[in-house]
């Protein structure tokens, strides 16, 4: 096999990259002349301007199929996820430590919790209604104002003593430090199959106490009247239920695991990838 | 493994685990990711390390065969007693001895020699031996008599000599280390490659720079920014190409082989393709290598003999009694036999014991007559003088085979003008006329005619002896010839040339089509050269040499324009005066050119020239000697059948049938594979867009991530590999073979257009096709295209499990991850569904689909359904393998990028469409790649 490529010095090469960059004799400009780039630019302007347009019609052809007040499919929705307030994530996910003598390492856990039940006020709730039927709350129309549909109120009070009225600590300065479960929303999910659907923490591993919980609401149920939801078109001042849970006799100084179970027909928390389908689990740590 | 995509994808490598590292200590859970990409990476690079070495492997090493030269042992005189000794361990000054069957050890000069003869043929190609003396004949060491050289061999008698050379340093072991020094300098096909790696890495890395850029000036941390260069570069990098483009060639070569041209350097098949200059010999290439009857002159007329490989039948005027007696003195006076036991064998396929003419005299005789043997059996030789230099004739004696003729009939064959001489009269229509002048007259003009053509002519003549004078009884002596060898009877002249292969005048001129020059360059006599040259087309029947313009206006030599002679035949001893600027002004003067007794080493001289003018050289070889101009050119043809190991080592070709038109069909390949890679290339490159879009939404626009780095992989070294290598099966558009040979300065294999057209048009529109899919994906499990503008921090925050879509549903980080999953494999699925269309229109270049057909490359189905069918299994036979990131996709989202598809085909058609109609315009210009 012959030579085919000459070496090039890299001066010669330099000069060669002028030569195409501007080239005097044949007036090119990186190997165009300038209303040859001018075509081409306009080309491909106008290309990119009716591929624009195919996209944009693309997603409004999209958008216009697309139902308004629920998704299409909730194949990755078919048990809800579990969240727990107040919510520090570690390297290992939630990891609650803080030192009951030293108010700094829990001031910040009660503010989020206060922060969090700002939207429960009875003035975030008023445009809500007062349910009583301990049944779902099944609507087939468009009863509220401006067609949309009627949501339960739930208030910080259904808490009781960790709705932190009676006890703006939560409880943490005693060592028993409240905590408030949230399901998540999916639409027209219907939990418990008309048994309402309660909380239920226990120590993970070889714990010999059994663990002390106080629920609140009783039983720490989620009340079927909030369910179905309907979606933020129909519902929008919709606000999830929640429980709160007040633990009452954590050794102090040991980190401790608990988990926190949803149990309720349809609501599943076997699914090894997801840690938060139906339950949540966290280290929880007092130190005095 | 080093330099071009893999330094790349090494780089890729070593960032992913880098950042594993870093991650790691961090602490973070995903860390394990960029670990097992690093590796994926890494594997990748090994993998196609290891496919192109065990290419690589194959091909063989020049220099084995001339360690098997070496002749094991020598007489020496050393110390004043003979020794044998291992040649290796001679010196210069050595005194050898030298006897018949030896080779000789080492290039010497002779100091006393005896009879001795020496077989030069595998250093100059003579064939016959040469007689060696102690004289210096002549100035040039190649032709003086007084030297023998390393590697020959002696053929008989004794010779004692001096060492002169030895080893390297010997002649032929100059021209076994030209040949190797000459060196394998790439290829134009390797060329191309490598333009095209600099062009894809310098895409890579100018985008994965600008991005690292942007995204660390949009605050991204320097680590994640170092994840999207990770994915940038492996979007960027055809990984499988390089396997494909190997692939695609071993193809062609395969095919190749079949058409009888075994291609020993995989870069060689495209190689041929763009040749612009073939050097080819004439003897067994061009021509039978078989002396053949061409010609007849008998009753004062020239009659064809056809010249065909299979000459079944002979057409000429057998009516005439003229030629009952020529074909008698033909079978008659001829020592050529058969071998035994060939009976069933086509006679041109039969084994002559014989010399080349009388064995072309024995098989036309038997092709016309029939059983020969059984002639000269009836007719029973009773006596016989064989051919020998002096007599310059041959000469027997029969019985003739009617019963009631007792005569003798004397038959004689040999030179015209010694056989003429010999004749008193001349057979005319079957009747003995006198051979007046006039009749001399019109021998004389058939004999100059026939030999002009270039052919071997024999004159034919015979006498029945008198009854009277030659009873039954008589004794001949051949000794005292007491017969008589004067006042003959002249009968006609058989003329002979070995006839050029009945393929090659159409391969020749196929060449001429393809805007191929083809040089003939032989040892043999110009005439001989020039009128093969001339029957098989390389010189065409209206041009001109300088000679014969001179001869036609009858002006001396000088003063012939030379432009004006479109044809050359250069002689080899002109060669020799010749500067390199006159060689080069006749390599380009003239387009039609033949090189007579041309010595091997002057082939390299021919094969530089052209080389001069930027050609892409051809040579066709068969010689130990032939292997320097072998490995000079840029493809180097050997010869399957006469050539020697070193020319088929020193080749990167080899013609099995030693024909030329095998070269043609391979130039034919050589060309449609370049086109095919074109293809391939564009094909592979436009998906590059669709997988680099995804990353450069999702830094600026921070969506959820579109696709993962592992699912591009997949496309690269999984769906697309099939259908790219399936483009190497597609026809030809158009006649290859009617346009000039590409200009391997110009016509590159990525070229601007290319890169554009598949980067900047049909590369977006796949990623906006893909993008749809997304979005329906993303919008149809509740987040709607604005949700998703800007989310990518919370998205892909494991602190936050209650994250909102569009319509207030709450998803944990798993329940995003898994969806994010789907989107990956919803991407996947359009890009394949995409890349589909994509195939389809790069059948073409320039016609439409529809006149290709679309059936016609059964592979490209093949390729589709292997394509869709990969995409299949990956997405529900390992959907739920969670490290893969593939989901069980729904059914509808894999035609939501169809009419996107079909867009990519409706452009491509209208693209090409006004290629066709506007040839030349700008439009033609831009877009035609």
């Amino acid at each position: 096999m012959a030579t085919l490529n000459e070496k090039k010095t890299c001066s010669e090469r330099m000069a060669d990259f002028r030569r195409f960059v501007w080239n005097p004799e044949t007036k090119l400009f990186l190997g165009r002349s300038l209303i040859n780039w001018v075509w081409i630019s306009l080309y491909y302007v106008a290309f990119y301007v009716v591929m624009s347009g195919v996209f944009a019609l693309s997603i409004y052809c999209l958008m216009r199929t697309i139902n308004p007040y629920e998704p299409d499919y909730q194949d990755q929705l078919k048990s809800p996820g579990v969240t727990i307030r107040p919510d520090v994530y570690g390297s290992r996910g939630l990891q609650i430590y803080y030192n009951v003598s030293d108010n700094k390492t829990w001031e910040g856990l009660v503010t989020t919790l206060h922060t969090f039940l700002t939207a429960y006020t009875p003035a975030a709730q008023h445009l809500n209604i007062n349910c009583t039927n301990n049944t779902y709350f099944i609507q087939e129309t468009f009863d509220g104002p401006n067609k949309t549909k009627l949501s339960c109120k739930f208030t910080s009070d259904m808490l009781q003593n960790c709705s932190g009225i009676t006890d703006p600590t939560f409880g943490y300065p005693e060592g028993k430090p409240c905590f408030i479960i949230k399901m998540n929303r999916i639409i027209k999910f219907y939990p418990g199959r008309g048994i309402a659907p309660r909380v239920n923490c226990t120590y993970v591993g070889e714990e010999s106490r059994p663990l002390e919980v106080d629920y609140y609401p009783v039983n720490g149920t989620f009340n079927l009247h909030y369910f179905p939801y309907y979606g933020k078109k129909a519902q929008p001042s919709y606000s999830n239920p929640l429980v709160a849970v007040k633990f009452l006799n954590i050794t102090k100084n040991v980190e401790l695991k608990i988990v926190c179970k949803i149990i309720g027909a349809g609501i599943t928390f076997d699914n090894v990838y997801d840690p938060y389908e139906g339950k949540v689990e966290f280290k929880l740590k007092i130190e005095d | 493994m080093i330099g071009g995509f893999s330094i790349l994808l090494w780089i890729g490598a070593a960032f992913s685990w880098i950042s594993f590292g870093i991650q790691l200590a961090q602490g973070v859970d995903s860390a394990f990711d960029n670990l097992y990409l690093g590796v994926v990476l890494a594997l990748v690079v090994i993998l196609t390390g290891i496919f192109a070495y065990y290419q690589e492997a194959k091909s063989t090493n020049i220099m084995a065969s001339f360690s098997k030269m070496i002749p094991q042992q020598a007489l020496v005189l050393r110390d004043a007693e003979k020794k044998e000794l291992p040649a290796d361990q001679l010196v210069v000054g050595d005194i050898v001895e030298i006897k018949g069957g030896d080779r000789i050890p080492a290039d010497i000069r002779l100091i006393f020699t005896q009879g001795c003869k020496v077989d030069n043929s595998s250093l100059t190609g003579e064939s016959e031996p040469q007689s060696r003396s102690c004289d210096f004949t002549h100035e040039n060491p190649l032709e003086t008599r007084n030297i023998a050289f390393y590697s020959t061999t002696c053929v008989e008698g004794t010779a004692t000599g001096i060492v002169i050379n030895t080893g390297d340093r010997t002649i032929i072991g100059r021209i076994a280390s030209l040949a190797s020094g000459v060196g394998n300098e790439k290829t134009p096909i390797a060329i191309e490659i490598e333009h095209f790696v600099y062009l894809v890495a310098g895409v890579a890395i100018s985008i994965g720079v600008l991005f690292f850029i942007i995204s660390v000036s949009m605050r991204y941390k320097i680590l994640d920014s170092i994840i999207f260069l990770i994915g940038i570069i492996v979007a960027n990098v055809p990984e499988g190409l390089l396997a494909t483009v190997t692939v695609s060639l071993s193809l062609t070569a395969k095919r190749m082989a079949k058409k009888n041209c075994l291609v020993k350097n995989l870069e060689a098949v495209e190689t041929l393709g763009s040749t612009s200059i073939i050097c080819s010999d004439k003897t067994g290439t061009l021509t039978q290598n078989r002396m053949t009857v061409a010609h007849l002159w008998f009753d004062n007329q020239i009659y064809s003999a056809d010249t065909s490989e299979d000459q079944t039948t002979q057409s000429f005027d057998q009516s005439s009694p003229s030629w009952a007696a020529l074909s008698k003195i033909v079978t008659l006076c001829n020592r050529a036999e058969f071998r035994p036991g060939q009976e069933n064998l086509p006679i041109m396929k039969r084994v002559v014991v014989g010399d080349a003419s009388e064995t072309a005299l024995l098989k036309f005789s038997e092709v016309i007559l029939g059983d020969v043997m059984n002639i000269r059996a009836q007719n029973k030789k009773v006596a016989e003088i064989p051919f020998n230099s002096t007599n310059k004739f041959q000469l027997s004696i029969h019985e003739t085979d009617d019963p009631h003729d007792k005569r003798f009939l004397l038959v004689m064959k040999g030179a015209p003008e010694r056989i003429l001489e010999r004749c008193s009269t001349i057979m005319i229509n079957g009747k003995e006329e006198p051979l007046d002048s006039e009749k001399a007259e019109a021998f004389q003009t058939a004999y100059m005619e026939l030999g002009g053509m270039g052919e071997r002519v024999l004159g034919f003549c015979h006498l029945y002896l008198p009854e009277n004078e030659f009873p039954e009884t008589f004794q001949f002596d051949t000794d005292s010839m007491n017969f008589p060898t004067s006042n003959l009877c002249f009968v006609g002249l058989l003329s002979m040339i070995d006839p050029p292969r009945s393929t090659v005048p159409d391969a020749v001129s196929k060449c001429r089509s393809a805007g191929i020059k083809v040089i003939m360059v032989t040892g043999d006599h110009p005439i001989t050269a020039k009128a093969i040259a001339k029957s098989v087309g390389i010189i065409s029947a209206t041009s001109e040499t300088v000679e014969d313009i001179a001869k036609r206006l009858n002006i001396p030599v000088e003063q012939v324009n030379r432009r004006e002679a479109t044809a050359a035949v250069v002689n080899g001893m002109e060669l020799k005066e010749m500067s390199a600027e006159q060689l080069d002004e006749i390599l380009r003067e003239h387009a039609e050119i033949v090189f007579a007794r041309t010595s091997p080493q002057q082939k390299l001289i021919i094969v530089e020239g052209c080389q001069r003018q930027g050609a892409v050289v051809a040579v066709t070889g068969d010689g130990v000697n032939d292997s320097p101009a072998l490995k000079k050119a840029d493809i180097g043809i050997a010869m399957g059948i006469a050539g020697s190991d070193a020319a088929k080592n020193a080749a990167d070709m080899v013609l099995l049938d030693d024909n030329f038109a095998s070269i043609v069909t391979g130039v034919e390949e050589g060309r449609l594979i370049f086109d095919n890679l074109k293809k391939t290339i564009a094909y592979t490159l436009t998906k590059n867009i669709a997988e680099l879009c995804p990353f450069l939404i999702y830094i600026i626009a921070s969506i959820p991530m579109p696709i993962g780095t592992i699912t591009i992989l997949f496309i690269d070294l999984g769906t697309d590999i099939i259908p790219s290598v399936a483009l190497a099966y597609e026809k030809a558009e158009s006649d290859i073979m009617n346009r000039r040979p590409r200009n391997k300065r110009r016509d590159r294999l990525v070229n601007e257009q290319l890169a554009v057209y598949s980067y900047l048009q049909i590369g977006i529109m796949q990623s906006v096709g893909a993008f749809v899919t997304y979005f329906t994906v993303y919008a149809e499990q509740g987040f709607l295209p604005s949700t998703l503008l800007g989310v990518r921090v919370d998205w892909e925050s494991n602190a936050i499990n209650d994250f909102e879509d569009s319509y207030g549903q709450q998803w944990t980080k798993y329940q995003r991850t898994y969806l994010q999953w789907t989107g990956y494999t919803a991407f996947f699925v359009s890009i394949t569904i995409q890349q589909v269309a994509d195939l389809i229109i790069r059948k073409t270049r320039r016609n439409s689909i529809f006149r290709q057909g679309l059936f016609r490359n059964k592979v490209i189905w093949v390729g589709i359904f292997s394509q869709i069918g990969i995409a299949l299994i990956l997405t529900y036979g390992l959907g739920h393998v969670t490290a893969l990131n593939f989901t069980p996709l729904r059914f509808q989202y894999w035609f939501v990028a169809v009419p996107f598809a079909i867009l990519i085909w409706v452009y491509d058609e209208i693209r090409k469409l006004l290629i066709r109609r506007y040839p030349g315009s700008w439009w033609d210009k831009n877009m035609y790649y």
